[in-house]
């Protein structure tokens, strides 16, 4: 393996580490969403993401980076044809931070908090739909696939249908992922606070978002085989064990809710969602885009890796702890009030 | 490539305009986040120290105007980089393996900072006193850190180095030479102190207005101090590390230098245009007054040294905003001194007279000050982004040549500046809010800040 190899790994290790913590936080957003007029439960949504939600975050932005720095090629590829949806996606991550923002500073007026609460609910399906979409179109993305229409001079037209069926399946699925990441982190949290009114509402909701995530999988596949045969043929071959992982651990994750066992629950729904992800890696590789752009193609000149390699390695070094020490800390829900 | 019926502006200009509000925007809140932990630090610091109340209260009050104002900084910022690609593809191809490096180190700043602010701010009730100031340190730390990082790719795109071209491809590179360029040293400190003494003037702006309106209790006080004393380090520091960024650009990028000083045809012994003020559309300055020799010294160390006139370099070659580029230098300079006037001012004084001076018009002044301060902030950027056109890579990469080839701009232009001017008005609201919400204490009183 190159160099490039291990660094695409690490991008996909940091990719799974957004989509599932951050995904979680999506998933209070979901659920806030779903709780209006319920204060209790919106509380300890809100409470609970407080102190992480802005570390989750920066996953995003370290997956940028690392894309842009070591694969040039691959950040302007999806650049240009994602436009759309990513300027979607950024709108409703800036509304998001802003709802929350301005919605855990202070209690005020009740009006206001609720249109407030609204939008940073409404954004947080949005960011995980346009995510999930992206995602299923640059997967299918395929050499053989051009758009001769708008061709620019000097340009690689890609064709990337987020619009079409499967890449809006895989959008509900995202969310259904979300959702139930964040129903079932805060059953375990609750728990363990001794919380035990508030663990019944998020219980009843991690079994409808577990149910639903099943359920998209399903449809997902369903639709890759109609729709998307590139990649429903690379589902079956390269990446048939973790999908049938990823479908297996959530049904694991249902069943360990129906039965209270929370802490387990958490642990199959990781394992679906980090399964969900390696699929569509192993699924692509060794593609960065579909089939069309690899990544030794897409990589930058070796130095610009090596420096990269070593400042990533730092990072985490000096990151990982500090991501321990935040989540030791906070491991249990305050009753407090935070100020 | 926007579809000629609706093209009100040009593709190019879309694009540039939708960066230049995206930064402009994050600009506000990334100066502020760099700056406030300082505050927030110093105040909690004076509380540990002197078991006064009132610094606890103010350093309170400060982290959560902070929080709010790091969600949007850190949603603003997590825009950029991924416009950084939706706009500039062609750009990014080129110089991602170039100055990759500074952009992955600042996104460790940020992770630093990220877990520090949910550790600060919610942690007020889980860590002992001293543990959470400490919990602090990380934070303002890994701002300044941030900004650095990020400005030294700044510094690269107006001093490129660490890479060789051969037929269009980049070879040679080395990220270190990249990253520590020429430029790299005078433009990130200027960066870092700009943001420091902006915040420091904003916070005694708002403490300036509460006074005015009759707000005259030790709270407002003992936050003027704190903020006047900080920007009386700091003023006269931004005014030396603003020189020594004048002599970088003059070595460096000979173009900019004629546009920022307004030197139209090459002159031996320079003179130093003081005013100078250019009339957008007009080849004419008003209000100029030329110090001899004075350009020629500062640029070069030699009274006698000639300066090239902007006449010298190709058409193409010149920035097309050359006038608003000198307006924005002006105006930058200009606050700039006036800052270290007024801070120099406060301090003589309130030495000579014992007590702070608190009459309405050095109230007036300082609540002026705080805005001001935020626009010299903007108009610096404005000088390095400006001054460097047609360039994005100076010398080396066409602005022109760097914009994406997907269609619909003009759409997005219009959507985020609508988002912006939205967002502006509701963390406005949110934080004043925050600020006029019920008191932390019962035992720190009036604690109402604007």
């Amino acid at each position: 393996m190159r160099l490039s190899d291990f660094i695409a790994i690490g991008l996909g290790l940091a990719l799974t580490a957004y989509a599932l913590l951050a995904g979680a936080d999506f998933g209070a957003g979901i659920l806030h969403l779903t709780f209006t007029g319920r204060p209790h439960q919106q509380g300890s949504l809100t409470r609970t993401i407080g102190p992480l939600w802005e570390a989750n975050h920066v996953w995003l932005i370290f997956c940028i980076t690392i894309l842009f720095s070591a694969f040039p090629a691959a950040f302007a590829a999806l650049g240009r044809v994602l436009l759309a949806p990513f300027t979607l996606v950024l709108m409703a991550l800036v509304v998001r931070g802003v709802a929350f923002g301005v919605l855990s500073g202070a209690a005020g007026l009740e009006r206001a908090d609720r249109l407030l609460g609204r939008a940073f609910g409404a954004a947080s399906v949005i960011a995980p739909l346009l995510f999930g979409a992206s995602a299923a179109a640059v997967a299918q993305v395929s050499s053989a696939a051009r758009t001769a229409s708008a061709a620019p001079a000097g340009g690689t037209p890609l064709s990337v249908p987020w619009t079409g069926l499967f890449a809006g399946m895989v959008g509900l699925l995202a969310v259904a992922l979300c959702a139930h990441l964040g129903a079932v982190f805060m059953t375990s949290r609750l728990e363990r606070a001794g919380e035990m009114r508030l663990v019944d509402g998020f219980r009843r909701r991690g079994l409808q978002t577990g149910t639903a995530l099943l359920g998209f999988s399903v449809l997902a596949l369903l639709v890759a085989a109609w729709k998307a045969p590139s990649v429903w043929h690379r589902l079956t071959t390269a990446g048939l064990a973790l999908v049938v992982i990823g479908l297996l651990a959530t049904v694991a994750s249902v069943i360990s809710l129906a039965r209270r066992r929370y802490s387990t629950a958490r642990g199959a729904t990781l394992l679906a969602g980090g399964a969900l992800m390696w699929g569509w890696f192993i699924a692509q590789s060794p593609h960065l885009i579909g089939t069309r752009l690899t990544i030794d193609t897409a990589a930058a000149t070796a130095p610009a890796l090596t420096a990269l390699a070593v400042a990533g390695g730092l990072v985490l070094i000096a990151v990982l702890p500090a991501f321990y020490l935040l989540y030791v800390l906070f491991a249990r829900p305050s009753p407090e009030v935070t100020e | 490539m926007s579809s000629p019926g609706f093209a009100v502006i040009s593709h190019l200009t879309a694009g540039r305009g939708q960066m230049g509000t995206s930064l402009s925007f994050h600009l506000f809140f990334a100066v502020l986040g760099v700056g406030l932990p300082l505050m927030m630090l110093t105040a909690e610091g004076m509380h540990l120290r002197t078991g006064d109340p009132v610094w606890r209260a103010l350093a309170r009050r400060w982290s959560k105007v902070f929080a709010l104002l790091f969600a949007v900084g850190a949603a603003s910022g997590t825009i950029i980089s991924f416009e950084l690609g939706l706009l500039w593809p062609r750009f990014m191809a080129f110089a991602g393996g170039i100055i990759g490096l500074p952009f992955s180190l600042e996104g460790a700043a940020f992770f630093i900072e990220a877990i520090f602010v949910g550790i600060y701010l919610y942690g007020w009730n889980r860590l002992s006193p001293r543990a959470h100031w400490l919990a602090g340190f990380p934070i303002a730390l890994s701002a300044a850190a941030s900004a650095f990082f990020i400005v030294t790719a700044n510094a690269w795109m107006n001093v490129p180095r660490g890479f060789q071209l051969s037929h269009g491809r980049v070879t040679h590179v080395n990220v270190l030479a990249a990253m520590f360029n020429p430029a790299w040293a005078t433009e990130t400190t200027h960066m870092v102190l700009g943001a420091y003494l902006a915040t420091t003037f904003g916070v005694a702006a708002v403490y300036a207005v509460g006074m005015l309106r009759g707000r005259r209790d030790a709270y407002h006080r003992k936050a003027i101090t704190v903020s006047l004393a900080m920007a009386a380090i700091i003023a006269p520091l931004q005014l030396g590390v603003g020189d020594l960024l004048g002599r970088t650009v003059a070595q460096h990028q000979p173009a900019t230098l004629a546009a920022i000083e307004g030197v139209s045809h090459t002159e031996s012994g320079a003179g130093l245009n003081v005013g100078g003020i250019p009339l957008p559309g007009h080849a004419t300055t008003v209000f100029n007054v030329k110090v001899p020799n004075l350009l020629s010294l500062l640029a070069y160390d030699r009274p006698n040294a000639p300066v090239r006139g902007l006449d010298t370099f190709p058409k193409v070659d010149r920035t097309p905003l050359a006038g608003w580029t000198r307006l924005s230098f002006i105006g930058m300079v200009g606050i700039g001194t006036g800052l270290v006037v007024l801070s120099l001012w406060y301090w003589l004084r309130r030495r000579r007279n014992g007590p702070a001076p608190e009459d309405r018009y050095t109230l007036l002044a300082l609540a002026a000050a705080g805005p001001l301060a935020f626009l010299a902030n903007e108009l610096g950027w404005l000088v390095s982004e400006l001054g460097r056109q047609p360039w994005v890579v100076y010398g080396v990469f066409r602005t022109a040549s760097a914009i994406t080839t997907a269609s619909g701009l003009g759409a997005t232009f219009a959507g985020f500046t609508i988002l912006y001017l939205g967002l502006s008005l509701v963390t406005v609201w949110g934080v004043r809010r925050i600020t006029t919400g019920t008191p932390d204490h019962g035992h720190a009183p009036a604690l109402s800040v604007a």
